[in-house]
């Protein structure tokens, strides 16, 4: 298996900018028209100054809503795209150039697009990934046994993939993707639409795997379980432009300094809560209520109310990740 | 780079055997014109003791030997390729470390030949029977000389298809400009009616343009009727095209990945 050189980063990003050009025009016919002879064209800015640096064996989620700019960025460092201003080294090369040496030592994997062959079982476009990517006899049964350890292939591998569920087919297209055991991965979406348990598993797959080869990666999700579950890191961009890199517990401080403390009370009591924090909407409906409190306050808080109200059960929450997201999105 | 061809081709030998009720309907396709027009020319010069000079058997020769020599250099780059240009699944191509033309496109297009020519050669046999050309012009040495034409006039035919696929990194759907070219091919390459049967004006741009390379050519070397001079020009027409041809797809592929990565791969 290749490594990585120790001490250097795998990947360095800096001033990476991508501007697509975009046709547009309005609807209806005069305006089909009209483009069909003069068609109009507006520049728009899919990365702006985006810089980062992601350690050897770094896994890293970057967030950002739809239109951010996620997929551009992983785009370009898998060497699909050329940017529009800046650099990027990853493993020592730029991407873009598109040198053999660099497509055999990374990987994209994107959850909303089929690499594999539809109509042949996984287990042939397997097979000819080995070729492709000259893997030995030896190494390719090894890593293929360790793919089936952690993803359960046999029982889909030989099944035309036009045949597999959803999560049968992404397994398959993270195993096609990693047979070359790459040593740094840009995965985009690779849970989407796939069932909890399906999730769960995927997750589990890539945390091993990271933990066993030491391969950088960078994780793109809307769902917020894979972050939290996978990521300690967090690399946050919106409208192209860069806007927190840095650990999630710092961002969670950073951006929601409150806790969320949740309340069963003895009997009927309708106390009011108001004194001890900002009360918010009972979501479960089992009679638990909520209050919002400052973070630092929190031993003083908790104390008063298990003083003063006949307090059955208590609950000290962090504010969703999600809200302190969206947060980040509107500052 | 030989083990990756190999592993490819059993790949796309498998990936083609999925679609073999397709391919044998394609391969019934194909014959339907060549038929149409061997019956037609051949009812024309029974009835007139001959057109411009050509019998009613070398009418029969020829479109018979056409369905051989179409089915060895046609190509299918366009039907492979253009739709992931158009919806951007080339990405996934494009990340393997190989060519995505190159390699698994033109493998591909071998495996998709060679199950064509074998649905092909059982129906051949039956026409042969039927109709019952005089094949006696056709000698070992020019059945050769006609295997390396068919080999470079594929190539020649694959450069072009790959390029006009190209086109589709500038336009969003690239059929109609197929089906324009395609026109030509077939009236300037033979297929409609042996070249010396169009106008005068258009016979020598026929003769230069590849359109006749990967079709008359081969037909006319394989029925022995070119004599070493011609056979000699359209060898250095086929050297000349191929080295025009790869150098030109190897431009615009390039030209066309950097607008692919421009507009949004």
């Amino acid at each position: 298996m290749p490594m990585n050189t120790g001490g250097v980063d795998p990947i360095i990003v800096e001033g990476l900018g991508k501007i697509y050009q975009v046709a547009e025009r309005t609807g209806g016919f005069r305006s089909a028209l009209g483009s069909f002879f003069r068609r109009k064209y507006r520049d728009v800015q899919a990365v702006d100054q985006v810089s980062f640096r992601i350690g050897p064996g770094e896994m890293v989620g970057f967030l950002g809503p739809n239109g951010a700019g996620k997929t551009t960025t992983l785009k370009m460092l898998s060497g699909l795209l050329h940017p529009t201003s800046g650099q990027a080294r990853v493993l020592g090369f730029t991407p873009w150039q598109r040198r053999p040496g660099y497509l055999r030592a990374m990987t994209l994997v994107m959850g909303q697009r089929n690499r594999l062959s539809w109509d042949i079982p996984a287990a042939d476009s397997f097979l000819l990934n080995q070729a492709i990517y000259q893997i030995s006899d030896g190494d390719y049964r090894r890593t293929l046994a360790e793919l089936d350890e952690l993803l359960e292939l046999e029982p889909i591998m030989r099944k035309p993939v036009r045949n597999l569920s959803l999560g049968e087919r992404m397994k398959c297209e993270l195993a096609a993707g990693l047979l070359h055991r790459p040593q740094v991965l840009f995965l985009d979406e690779p849970t989407i639409g796939l069932d909890i348990t399906a999730q769960a598993r995927i997750r589990a797959f890539l945390q091993e795997y990271n933990q066993r080869t030491g391969a950088a990666i960078l994780l793109t999700s809307h769902y917020m379980a894979d972050v939290t579950a996978l990521c300690e890191r967090v690399i946050i961009i919106h409208q192209g432009r860069l806007k927190y890199d840095g650990s999630l517990n710092e961002l969670s401080r950073r951006m929601a300094p409150f806790k969320i403390i949740g309340l069963t009370l003895a009997g009927a009591v309708t106390a009011d809560l108001r004194p001890y924090g900002k009360p918010l909407p009972n979501s479960d409906g089992a009679g638990k209520r909520y209050i919002q409190i400052p973070a630092e306050q929190g031993a003083t808080i908790m104390a008063r109310l298990l003083a003063d109200l006949p307090v059955l059960d208590l609950t000290v929450e962090d504010p969703p990740i999600e809200d302190v997201i969206k947060q980040v999105f509107h500052e | 780079m030989r083990k990756i061809l190999w592993r490819m081709w059993q790949v796309t030998w498998a990936e083609q055997w999925q679609y073999r009720g397709n391919l044998l309907t394609y391969a019934l396709y194909g014959l339907i014109s060549p038929i149409v027009f061997l019956s037609v020319w051949r009812t024309i010069a029974a009835s007139q003791g001959g057109v411009n000079g050509l019998t009613a058997n070398d009418f029969t020769a020829y479109y018979l030997i056409l369905l051989l020599v179409d089915t060895l250099t046609s190509e299918i780059t366009l039907q492979l390729l253009a739709h992931k240009i158009q919806d951007g699944s080339l990405s996934g191509e494009l990340l393997l470390p190989v060519h995505p033309v190159l390699t698994r496109a033109l493998v591909n297009n071998l495996a998709n030949k060679v199950l064509i020519f074998i649905a092909l050669l059982p129906v051949w046999g039956v026409l042969v029977l039927l109709f019952r050309p005089d094949f006696s012009g056709v000698t070992p040495f020019h059945l050769v000389l006609a295997l390396v034409a068919m080999g470079i006039g594929f190539v020649i035919h694959f450069l072009l298809g790959a390029l006009i696929t190209c086109a589709g990194f500038w336009i969003t759907r690239v059929y109609a400009l197929s089906q324009f070219i395609y026109a030509f091919a077939t009236l300037l390459g033979g297929a409609f009616v042996p070249l010396t049967l169009l106008p005068d004006f258009v016979q020598p741009v026929a003769q230069f343009l590849p359109f006749q390379l990967y079709l008359y050519f081969p037909i006319e070397l394989i029925l022995g009727k070119l004599d070493p001079g011609q056979i000699g020009l359209d060898f250095g027409l086929q050297a000349a095209w191929l080295l025009g041809l790869s150098l030109a797809f190897l431009g615009v592929w390039r030209a066309g990945l950097r607008r692919f990565s421009a507009v949004g791969a």
